[in-house]
């Protein structure tokens, strides 16, 4: 955990990951092949876009909020096997991918905070765990909601 | 006289009539003539009445004329001689005065109103004692399959009412001035109106009225979801169960049916305009018959080799008989509407080739598209689809195999994925197919089975064992790649989210393996893609449904409508009816304007 020596490198370090999430999405809603998918990955991309000016945010103010909230896990993601992108993807396909990423981002930064060498630290990371968990939750409403509507 | 019949007020009942005052008996039989007689008092003069005893016939006899609309001043009992005259109650009809009386009904006695106005057509109850009377009528059963016996066939499981009890059941109906019950119907059936002709005893009457509005009740009564739609708002399902509207709908259809009442009607104008229908779902069908009965000339093309869509191909024999569908499928071949089988649009004709020949396309091509869970396993051999599963069982009639040339797939011990009217259907075909043990696996409790309720209590009388709030997570195999296994994890209702809704979450280490060694998944599903291939400016949703106009199920393209399935998503038979509706409305209303 050498290279995090401070609060701005995580922040700097979450806020990259957040743009690398932007440029994976714009990049499959260019291949989609219908405009529909089209557009459900550049929303996509348009949650990360947000996700990562609330980081910008926080850098610039210095300050996060300490979570009390606690955020529901459904844990879809965890029985559910991934895929790979491709420019076929339904939107059930879409949710899954967005799922695992977010779970993916949620177990790094929990364990990051694990490992965290003082209180101001750990809090961020698990500040940020949190903010992927939300997120993997929102598609897991989705997903619970119309994939299995009869489950 | 039948003593129940008094019990449960039908139409023509035979009334006791009593003085409330001496109790003396108004009836009167002299050889076969039945009569009500009275004292009445009309412009000074005292005369005889006489009455039908008979409950809403409307004959009376009086020894002075007495002039129509004119009041009686009075009506007293022959016996004590006393005014019968209410002072609490006016006529409900033209408001009045009434004369009280009492008559014994549903083994008790209750006051019963006479209106004093020659030619107001008045007796009955109050509104409080009518309702008494009907809350004494339980709701009907249908008689239906034995469950020991039924398992081991494919037939019909309910026989339907016979009509004494479609009577008794009718009885039951308040006939309010509003009814919720047409609010609740999908497509606004006149619910009332046709229980009213039910009750005058004109079944065939009934029968058209509903058609009016809905052009497969048989279809309808069998399987809609009556308990969330009419029987959910009916008001005397506050006090009460509601009245059946569901059975009374299947009853009157199959009696026109059964009668060969159904006439073909002659189409008179010709409308020199071709309408093409791809899919012959309920909605594809209703989009033919109303097209077809405007005069237009209307091809259906279907992929497969049957028509009827999931009328046929998913809903089993023990549900909805196919000679039912058959039934109304050649009523739209008599009303001269063309049907082409084996017709895959999308792969040997495009919709831009049909709009080429054709002045306006419906597209019904439902919702046929498997859905998976995506857990790990689901590729072991012996885990199905419920599209494949029932498509084998009620298409290909695997369960005559080698009579028919499709192997049926069996297991002994059975799991179905999920808690909708295609999984109980699986989870029942498996039973009678000689499965030992069929399990019903769902995510959430009961309280959310999405399956018509009826469903779920023919599968579990049929020994269908529910592993309610219990989540699949993997299959397990054999050596040899085939299913063994299934691994659940036990769910809880999580706290409730914004929307208030409580989801089902995993309970922590409660893995448990359900043996099997077939199954079949039942989620939900989604669209077929094959139609879109070749017609890539179709606006679609992202779920891949077609974007249609509410008010006229019009597409992006002009002149191409759709509805059902592959609007909504998977949904119910009247829904994708009312779609139909529309959607030939519509396409009417243009179409007209073009001459
Ligand atoms: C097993 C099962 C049980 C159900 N039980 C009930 C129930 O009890 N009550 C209820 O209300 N609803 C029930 N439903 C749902 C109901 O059947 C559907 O909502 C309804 O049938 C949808 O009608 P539709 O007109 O959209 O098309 P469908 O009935 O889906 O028919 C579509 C037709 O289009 C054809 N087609 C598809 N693609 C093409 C193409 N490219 N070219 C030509 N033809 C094509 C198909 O072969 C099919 O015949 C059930 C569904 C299933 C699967
Ligand atoms: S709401 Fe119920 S009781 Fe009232 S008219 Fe409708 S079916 Fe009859």
């Amino acid at each position: 955990m050498n290279e995090f020596k401070s609060i701005d490198d995580i922040l700097d370090f979450a806020i990259n990951s957040e743009q690398e999430a932007i440029d994976f999405y714009t990049k499959l809603a260019t291949v989609a092949k219908t405009d529909a998918i089209k557009e459900v990955f550049t929303d996509f991309a348009g949650e990360e876009a947000g996700h990562k000016a609330k980081l910008i945010e926080i850098k610039k103010n210095g300050s996060f909020g300490v979570i009390t909230e606690k955020i529901s896990d459904l844990k879809i993601a965890d029985y559910v096997v991934n895929n790979q992108p491709s420019p076929e993807m339904t939107y059930q396909d879409a949710l899954i991918l967005a799922m695992h990423k977010e779970k993916a981002a949620f177990k790094l930064y929990s364990a990051l905070a694990d490992r965290a060498p003082n209180a101001d630290i750990r809090n961020l990371f698990l500040m940020l765990a949190q903010e992927e968990s939300k997120h993997k939750l929102r598609f897991e409403l989705e997903y619970d909601e119309y994939v299995l509507r009869e489950n | 006289m039948d003593d129940q019949e008094v019990k449960y007020l039908k139409f023509k009942t035979y009334l006791n009539t009593y003085c409330p005052y001496c109790h003396q008996s108004f009836n009167v039989e002299k050889k076969n003539d039945k009569q009500l007689v009275f004292k009445a008092n009309y412009k000074d003069q005292e005369m005889d009445l006489s009455l039908s005893p008979y409950l809403d016939v409307f004959e009376s006899t009086t020894s002075h004329e007495v002039k129509e609309g004119d009041l009686l001043s009075d009506l007293l009992c022959p016996s004590c001689n006393k005014s019968l005259i209410s002072k609490e109650i006016k006529c409900g009809e033209c408001g009045s005065d009434v004369a009280g009386v009492i008559i014994s009904a549903a083994s008790k006695l209750i006051p019963f109103y006479i209106c004093l106005k020659k030619g107001c057509e008045w007796h009955g109850l109050t509104k409080a004692d009518e309702r008494k009377i009907k809350l004494k009528i339980p709701r009907q059963e249908m008689p239906e399959q034995d469950k020991t016996l039924r398992i081991h066939n494919h037939q019909e499981v309910p026989y339907g009412f016979t009509s004494e009890l479609a009577s008794l059941e009718a009885g039951r109906c308040l006939q309010c001035k509003n009814p919720k019950c047409v609010e609740g119907c999908p497509v606004n059936v006149d619910i009332p109106a046709f229980i009213k002709l039910m009750r005058e005893n004109d079944f065939n009457g009934a029968a058209k009225k509903i058609k009016e509005r809905n052009v497969l009740p048989a279809i309808c009564g069998r399987v809609c979801p009556q308990e969330s739609q009419c029987e959910e708002k009916c008001i005397l399902g506050y006090k009460d169960k509601p009245v059946a509207i569901g059975r009374l709908e299947r009853f009157v259809a199959d009696f026109e049916r059964k009668m060969e009442l159904v006439k073909i009607p002659i189409i008179k104008t010709k409308i020199n305009k071709r309408i093409a229908v791809v899919g012959s779902g309920p909605g594809g069908l209703t989009v033919a018959a109303d097209m077809a009965l405007l005069g237009y000339s209307v091809t259906v093309f279907e992929a497969l080799h049957e028509l009827g869509g999931v009328l046929t191909y998913g809903i089993p024999e023990f549900r909805l008989p196919k000679s039912i569908v058959q039934f109304e499928i050649n009523y739209l071949k008599e009303i001269g509407v063309r049907f082409e089988l084996n017709h895959v649009i999308g792969n040997i004709i495009t919709i831009q080739e049909l709009l080429e020949y054709f002045d306006a396309v419906y597209i019904g091509v439902g919702a046929g598209l498997p859905t998976f869970m995506g857990i790990e396993g689901e590729n072991f051999g012996n885990v199905f689809s419920s599209n494949e599963y029932l498509t084998r069982m009620n298409l290909m009639k695997a369960y005559l195999f080698p009579e028919y040339d499709t192997p049926m797939p069996r297991g002994n011990k059975v799991v179905v994925i999920g808690g909708g009217n295609v999984a109980m259907d699986s989870a029942r075909s498996a039973i009678r197919t000689g499965s030992a043990e069929v399990t019903i696996v769902y995510r959430r409790s009961r309280q959310e089975l999405p399956a018509r309720a009826e469903e779920v209590h023919h599968a579990e009388e049929e020994g269908i064992r529910f592993r309610l709030l219990t989540n699949p997570i993997r299959y397990i195999g054999t050596d040899y790649n085939m299913v063994k296994g299934l691994e659940c994890i036990k769910m809880e209702l999580g706290e409730p989210d914004e929307s208030g809704r409580r989801r089902p979450v995993p309970i922590k280490d409660s893995e448990f393996i359900i043996e099997c060694d077939l199954a079949v998944v039942a989620i939900g599903t989604g669209p077929n893609p094959i139609i879109f291939q070749s017609s890539p400016d179709l606006k679609r949703n992202k779920w891949g449904y077609l974007d249609a106009n509410n008010n006229t199920m019009e597409t992006s393209i002009s002149k191409v409508y759709a509805g059902g399935d592959i609007v909504t998503g998977s949904a119910t038979v009247i829904q994708a009816m009312g779609a139909g509706r529309i959607a030939a409305n519509a396409m009417h209303k243009k179409l007209s304007k073009e001459n």
